[in-house]
């Protein structure tokens, strides 16, 4: 965990330790007092889990007799006595030095010291104390581990597990399917469904489950891995896992078939009878020698979504130790190969939704079932492609600390360069369209934002500027930020000289957000001097129609006196999204999913009879925009129409259409030049049947339309 | 690492916890897994995000000043929006007992304290993917 973290860790403990003193000298005074013993008793919990998490392992292991002890203090198996006191307040001083770091061997006996006392305390009371189990795990659970990857390799069995949930597993937002998931990865497996039980649609119980599942899997995990998968949900459902054979008998088309048979639906099937069949297959030693399980030929369920990190390990250990240190770990690919490599699934997916639509339209289970499983894949080659061609932002962070050093310099100013969370990926074409925009966004922190040396020192602020580049992730996005604490934007500087331009009326009061985005339009700027680094108003608005054109954002948050943190919205990706396919009267248009919120059916009656295109949906007022006339598509609206909220910042907005198809992978392909002033899309995709969907840029379709509306 | 599912990247999850230092540690596992997250300092404290709809799992320490874990993981059974989203907490391997009380108030499951981030976020998936 990182450093930062420990750091911060530290200054809480120590509130944490200063606040448990005084519980402490408080419960001397009312040694009854439950509420000071629980105050005590949660601070030594706290600090043994945090202590841990943050590798400081000498408190979380001190801390944990301590926490034993109060957990009988709590039971009131052990009084508050004076002896109790005196030994916690030495504990917290030993806790105290373990805090400031500065540990020597006197220390560490002093703990153990500590650590007996309070141990016998324990046993004084009469308690048996358990061997502490805690501190001496960490080893033997790391022995076990590689046993288990050697065992791993060692031998694959099959194993027959019964899964019927409790009925009303659902409830507690278990999903029985990722179990199986689960599974899946561990080995292949073969599952058989019972569902039998499900009620008709008029009298089933949605939170219920009705079903439940056999499941042969053959897997080189041991039995408690496979019980593992089941852990939260083993006290309420029935489980039994059987071991049926030594080997990978799912390779056996005859024990498949014989299994097969044994399937009644609605009963689990007899164990001692499947064992039996696999006993009678196996009757050549060696005829089914155990294979590594990957190669196993019945990928029944899906057997991709492998733990990469625990596969990796397995390999690894699968090596002759002299080769260990040999292998390739990574390799330099041109970019150009990685673009090839893009375009081939962009062309793959395409293909595949012919695929799908031709399967669709066959009705044909076989076809069906392959093309379901190619769609599978591609979605799986193409989220593994997109891995490979994200970028962290940290190769940009060497060009900027060069800037800020040089222009700091050059402009007379002292600037301290930091950054944070530089290991964010972005998709490489991203990474490219970033340099320039930040390069203008870099250049009005430094010349404009933080003030010069005698300013700053005139207004207590430390002598030396700082100027941070964070990068993280939210939610489907990469945000950028530039931070600085120089003198911020001054909004009544840009709404004067906004009139002054004739942007605004003068009479006119815009909120904060909209006077900052005036920053944006071409031709403003507010700096009192032009200067040769920035102030000649091109900046921003190119930053902004940039970062537009790769389907981002840029928002400015600033305090005057304080700074300003200017950030760039990012896509992860540009040329493959998930999408909903939706209708507007014969035109197919995709949303990218990942701003759709809900979708709500809505009579075109109260549509059309709402004011100011503002409906009630879920409780709240949702404004909408109703894309047949916003789009100029003429005919006939359906009775019912489909309102797809989308996210718009902290807003959301619904976007009528006709109907709602499906989820739709769409690959991005640019709209040709015609269409370069058209600001709604952000390109077209070809569907399965060849025709095009056009995909909506709601980001500029929702501020084009509040705009138009103010 | 990134996740793999792009679709899985809006999900979003509340982390209720009253130590500072493991809240924002533990928001920056969350969010480099490319998770939403929302942070509650306590059960009361939490108890005023369960109007937001957004919320697809639910992390929680038991031990916490003014409102419980186990007092929380009742509210929000409770709760209209969310009788059903998955409720993880958190345990130590002292308080087995604890466990059994958490999972008769309505936890979906356990990540036993301490824990190291890539354990936290394997745990998370196996409920949430």
């Amino acid at each position: 965990m990182n450093d930062h973290f420990q750091e911060k860790f530290i200054e809480e403990a120590k509130e944490l330790v200063s606040g448990l003193e005084e519980a402490l000298l408080l419960l001397e005074d009312n040694p009854d007092d439950t509420k000071h013993i629980e105050e005590v008793f949660r601070v030594m919990h706290t600090l043994k889990g945090s202590g841990a998490m943050f590798g400081m392992n000498e408190i979380s292991e001190f801390t944990h007799n301590l926490e034993s002890l109060y957990v009988f203090v709590k039971e009131q198996q052990i009084p508050v006595t004076k002896q109790l006191l005196d030994l916690t307040l030495d504990s917290v001083d030993h806790i105290k030095v373990l805090l400031s770091q500065k540990i020597d061997k006197g220390t560490l006996s002093n703990g153990l010291e500590l650590s007996g006392k309070i141990l016998q305390h324990i046993k004084n009371a009469g308690i048996e104390v358990l061997q502490d189990s805690e501190s001496s795990d960490i080893l033997p659970d790391k022995v076990r581990e590689q046993d288990k990857i050697i065992d791993q390799q060692k031998s694959v069995a099959t194993f027959y597990i019964l899964f019927k949930p409790g009925k009303e597993i659902l409830r507690d937002g278990t999903n029985p399917l990722y179990l199986l998931d689960e599974l899946s990865t561990m080995g292949s497996t073969y599952i058989f469904r019972h569902s039998d039980n499900v009620p008709t649609f008029r009298k089933i119980d949605p939170a219920l489950c009705y079903t439940f599942w056999e499941i042969l899997m053959a897997t080189g995990n041991v039995i408690d891995d496979i019980h593992d998968v089941f852990l939260f949900v083993e006290d309420v459902s029935t489980i039994e896992i059987l071991k049926i054979a030594d080997c990978n008998i799912l390779d056996n088309s005859d024990f498949i078939r014989k299994a097969e048979s044994l399937f009644v639906e609605g009963e689990a099937m007899s164990k001692a009878i499947l064992k039996n069949i696999s006993e009678e297959l196996i009757v050549l030693p060696g005829k089914l020698q155990s294979k590594p399980v990957d190669k196993a030929v019945i990928p029944v369920s899906e057997t991709g979504k492998k733990d990469n990190h625990k596969k990796e390990n397995i390999t690894i250990k699968q090596q002759p130790e002299a080769y260990e240190n040999r292998g390739i770990s990574s390799i330099r690919v041109s970019s150009d190969k990685i673009d090839n490599l893009m375009n081939n699934i962009s062309e793959l997916v395409i293909v595949q939704a012919r695929l799908s639509l031709l399967a669709d339209k066959m009705n044909q289970p076989d076809l069906s079932q392959i093309s379901e499983s190619v769609e599978k894949l591609s979605r799986q080659l193409r989220d593994n492609v997109f891995n490979i061609s994200l970028v962290p932002v940290k190769n940009l962070v060497a060009r900027y600390k060069r800037l800020v050093r040089d222009l700091s310099k050059e402009l007379g100013k002292e600037i301290d360069f930091f950054t944070e969370g530089t290991e964010t990926a972005l998709d490489k074409n991203i990474i490219e369209s970033l340099t320039d925009p930040l390069l203008h966004i870099f250049r009005n922190s430094i010349d404009h934002g933080i003030e010069d040396i005698e300013t700053r020192e005139k207004i207590g602020k430390p002598e030396k500027g700082k100027i941070t580049l964070k990068a993280y992730y939210s939610g489907s996005e990469v945000h950028i930020a530039v931070e600085d604490d120089g003198g911020g934007i001054d909004i009544n500087k840009i709404k004067e000289k906004a009139v002054n331009k004739g942007i605004i009326k003068a009479g006119a009061s815009p909120g904060e957000k909209e006077i900052l985005n005036l920053i944006f339009l071409p031709g403003f700027s507010t700096a009192s001097k032009v200067t040769g680094v920035s102030g000649r108003g091109v900046g921003m608005d190119v930053v902004m129609r940039k970062i537009k054109d790769i389907r981002g954002n840029v928002e400015i948050d600033t305090e005057v006196g304080k700074g300003t943190t200017i950030t760039i919205k990012l896509p992860l990706t540009l040329s493959i999204i998930d999408g909903l396919l939706v209708s507007v009267a014969d035109s197919l248009y995709v949303l990218p999913i990942s701003v759709v919120d809900k979708i709500f059916p809505v009579k075109h009656k109260e549509l059309q009879d709402s004011f100011n295109n503002i409906i009630v949906l879920d409780g709240g007022q949702i404004l909408f925009i109703y894309l047949r006339s916003e789009f100029v598509i003429g005919g006939e609206a359906p009775v019912y129409e489909q309102v797809v909220v989308v996210r718009h910042g902290e807003q959301k907005v619904g976007l009528v259409v006709d109907a709602v198809i499906r989820e739709y992978q769409a690959v991005l392909k640019p709209v040709g030049s015609h269409y370069k002033d058209q600001d709604f899309f952000s390109g077209a995709t070809i569907l399965g049947d060849g025709s095009i969907a056009l995909i909506l840029d709601t980001n500029r379709i929702v501020s084009k339309f509040t705009n138009d509306n103010q | 690492m990134i996740n793999n599912n792009i679709k899985d990247m809006a999900k979003t999850i509340m982390f209720v916890e009253d130590s500072e230092s493991v809240r924002e540690a533990v928001k920056f596992t969350l969010e480099k897994a490319g998770y939403n997250v929302i942070l509650g300092t306590d059960g009361s404290d939490a108890l005023k995000y369960l109007e937001n709809p957004d919320i697809d799992l639910v992390l929680t320490d038991l031990y916490m000043p003014n409102m419980d874990g186990i007092g929380l993981i009742k509210e929000i059974r409770k709760s209209k929006n969310h009788k059903h989203v998955p409720i993880l907490f958190l345990t130590t391997e002292t308080h087995k007992h604890k466990k059994i009380e958490a999972r008769e108030a309505g936890a979906t499951g356990w990540i036993v304290k301490p824990f190291v981030p890539e354990k936290l976020i394997t745990t998370i998936r196996k409920v949430l993917r």
